[in-house]
């Protein structure tokens, strides 16, 4: 049978006669299946596309038409973008088109680590509170008082006490934000136990990493992949935020929030040195966060009616 | 509910005193050793023991841990390494503008966000709906210190409604205070309005899907009065309960909202202790902010029976 429409009164003879049954999957051209795709979920392809084309600014940025990020020349200070310098130059003379794609390493990394590093941590903790019953009371009690700390001024906090470095950086951060992982894989974990194919499954005898790698981390998997995004989001934002008030990747490495800090002394007369990596920054989260609600509506369509 | 209150009162203790715990082993933790400073470069082995054992730094960290916790609750949180002021006293000066700036943030977030959850959900799937959410994914996406320069570049550089940058206290005029408070504010409560917004649309269209909204429909009741008088008093504990979590955002965003607009509150405090690495000052605004987010939340969870008589304890 072909995949045309079929109209109602072909449908009405099917049953009248049950001939053949059409193919249950008909198969379609991988562009018609994408074009659906793309047209039930806009958000996943605008973002994966915006963060691609932010990834690659990064992967390529030797290639893109850039000079030593970290190369001073104050005979260059403070010019405005023209057709040498595309956004300017800073206070030092540091070209800002340079500094900026070679900021988005910086946040990209970051982001990255923090979202894969806390997710990872979160679902182990997480699976020992779903499963430890004893320890579940301290480890609650423990993700509350994390949590009871904002977590920008945590991640402030563990910054005061290290070095300024990326993966200082990365693992303020990450600390920050475990608790959030750790409570929703528990949840996950408790609601799971009470399904008759767990409850199955341990009455035949299955032991329990056996019913961890089976029944749980399976149906774990949708909701951190949503949640891993928004850390991710978040873990970008919270980076430019450390990096711009002093406490997080140091100055010899350009980052967004670094080089906003450094041109906020002159914002008022050369606005152009914060605008372009605050441009860059809002995009890139943008992006990361439109990925985040598609997949969300994608995969769980439950929490995507509610919200 | 005073058996509920108390009890909820007393949950309360176990949380703050792992914070107080976190926040102490953060200047135990931390690099340099304060005797090794006192004692300056010329002095021997002997004296920086000597100065430790008369700080008392030689002690276990509980016996220390208890004394601190001791002098905290007598409100001494100890004395800047910097300028050798108590912490305290630091703090109470750089309370004012943080306490406005949130305050104001708070009221004009709500005063904004909910009736534009409540018109988003009332006309789900229409033009206002659309650009509710979409702003929601904007505030979500858009760093608070973006925001801020966005909003002082337009505002205040080019239009000149408002001062660029700094604080006036309430003192020297309240027009004038609030003027240089409306820009921060804005800044500060823009992600807190994306999330009130959303969650205030989503409970929304649970409620008015409910017999009763069509009750009072029938009746011939108005959409104002039917929307804000009977269907958001239903809907009012998730948008509660939010406001109070979200104050945890609008403190980590006060810090660097204040660097923006060179406001001197505890988040300049902050910022400037973080760079001098003056860790008392860290360590007493980490404290007195984690513990007022627990407080607000506890009376969140105590206004739950005012809001929903159905709840009893």
């Amino acid at each position: 049978m072909s995949t045309v429409e079929h109209s109602e009164a072909d449908r009405g003879a099917c049953f009248a006669a049950a001939p053949q049954l059409p193919d249950v999957h008909p198969p379609q051209r991988i562009r018609g299946r994408f074009a659906s795709f793309a047209f039930q979920h806009p958000t996943i392809v605008v973002g994966a596309v915006l963060l691609v084309l932010v990834m690659g600014c990064a992967a390529f940025a030797p290639l893109l038409g850039t000079v030593d990020p970290g190369a001073v020349s104050p005979a260059r200070r403070t010019r405005v973008p023209s057709e040498a310098y595309w956004f300017g130059t800073d206070m030092l003379g540091r070209d800002v088109y340079s500094r900026v794609l070679y900021g988005a390493r910086v946040s990209l990394i970051v982001g990255l680590s923090v979202a894969i590093l806390s997710s990872v941590i979160g679902v182990f903790i997480g699976l020992v509170a779903g499963f430890v019953r004893p320890l579940d009371a301290i480890i609650m009690r423990a993700t509350d008082a994390m949590m009871s700390i904002p977590s920008i001024l945590l991640a402030i906090a563990l910054m005061a006490l290290s070095r300024g470095s990326v993966q200082n950086v990365i693992l303020a951060i990450t600390v920050a934000e475990i608790p959030r992982v750790t409570r929703l894989v528990r949840g996950v974990v408790l609601s799971l136990r009470e399904q008759p194919y767990v409850e199955a499954a341990v009455a035949a005898g299955a032991r329990t990493p056996k019913i961890i790698r089976q029944c749980i981390l399976p149906n774990t998997l949708a909701p951190i992949t949503v949640q891993a995004t928004y850390i991710c989001a978040s873990a970008m934002i919270t980076e430019a935020i450390l990096s711009f008030i002093g406490a997080g990747t140091p100055t010899s490495i350009p980052s967004w929030g670094n080089i906003m800090a450094e041109g906020r002394a002159i914002w008022q007369v050369k606005p152009y040195i914060v605008f372009f990596p605050a441009v860059f920054l809002s995009i890139t989260v943008l992006a990361v966060n439109l990925l985040g609600d598609g997949l969300r509506d994608a995969l769980d369509p439950r929490s995507a009616k509610r919200i | 509910m005073l058996a509920y209150t108390a009890r909820r009162a007393l949950a309360t203790i176990p949380v703050m005193g792992l914070v107080a715990l976190f926040v102490f082993s953060l200047l135990y933790l931390a690099p340099g050793d304060p005797a090794a400073v006192m004692a300056g470069d010329q002095a021997t082995a002997a004296d920086v023991e000597r100065i430790r054992a008369t700080l008392g730094l030689d002690r276990p960290f509980l016996v220390r841990f208890g004394e601190w916790l001791w002098n905290v609750l007598h409100g001494d949180l100890g004395r800047s390494i910097f300028t050798d002021m108590p912490v305290t006293d630091l703090i109470g000066q750089r309370v004012g503008p943080t306490l406005s700036l949130m305050v104001l943030t708070l009221i004009l977030s709500i005063a904004i966000a909910v009736p534009l959850g409540v018109v988003a959900a009332w006309r789900k799937g229409e033009f206002i709906d659309r650009f509710v959410m979409f702003f929601a994914v904007l505030g979500f996406s858009l760093p608070v210190f973006v925001v801020g320069y966005l909003l002082a570049y337009v505002f205040a550089l080019k239009l000149e409604w408002f001062p660029v940058q700094g604080y006036s206290p309430p003192q020297n005029g309240f027009w004038q205070f609030l003027r240089g408070l409306i820009l921060p504010s804005f800044a500060l409560g823009l992600v807190y309005i994306a999330l009130i917004a959303r969650i205030t649309r989503a409970t929304m269209l649970e409620v008015i899907s409910q017999d009763y909204i069509r009750t009072a429909r029938a009746k011939g009741l108005g959409p104002t009065s039917i929307l804000f008088l009977h269907a958001l008093k239903n809907a009012s504990l998730p948008i509660v309960t939010v406001i109070g979590i979200g104050v945890g955002l609008l403190i980590g965003g006060a810090v660097v909202t204040e660097s923006v607009f060179a406001i001197p509150g505890l988040g300049r405090l902050t910022v400037d202790a973080i760079l001098r690495r003056d860790y008392p000052i860290i360590q007493g605004v980490v404290l007195l902010f984690s513990f007022s987010y627990v407080l607000i939340n506890l009376m969140v969870d105590l206004l739950y029976s005012l809001l929903d008589p159905r709840i009893r304890y």
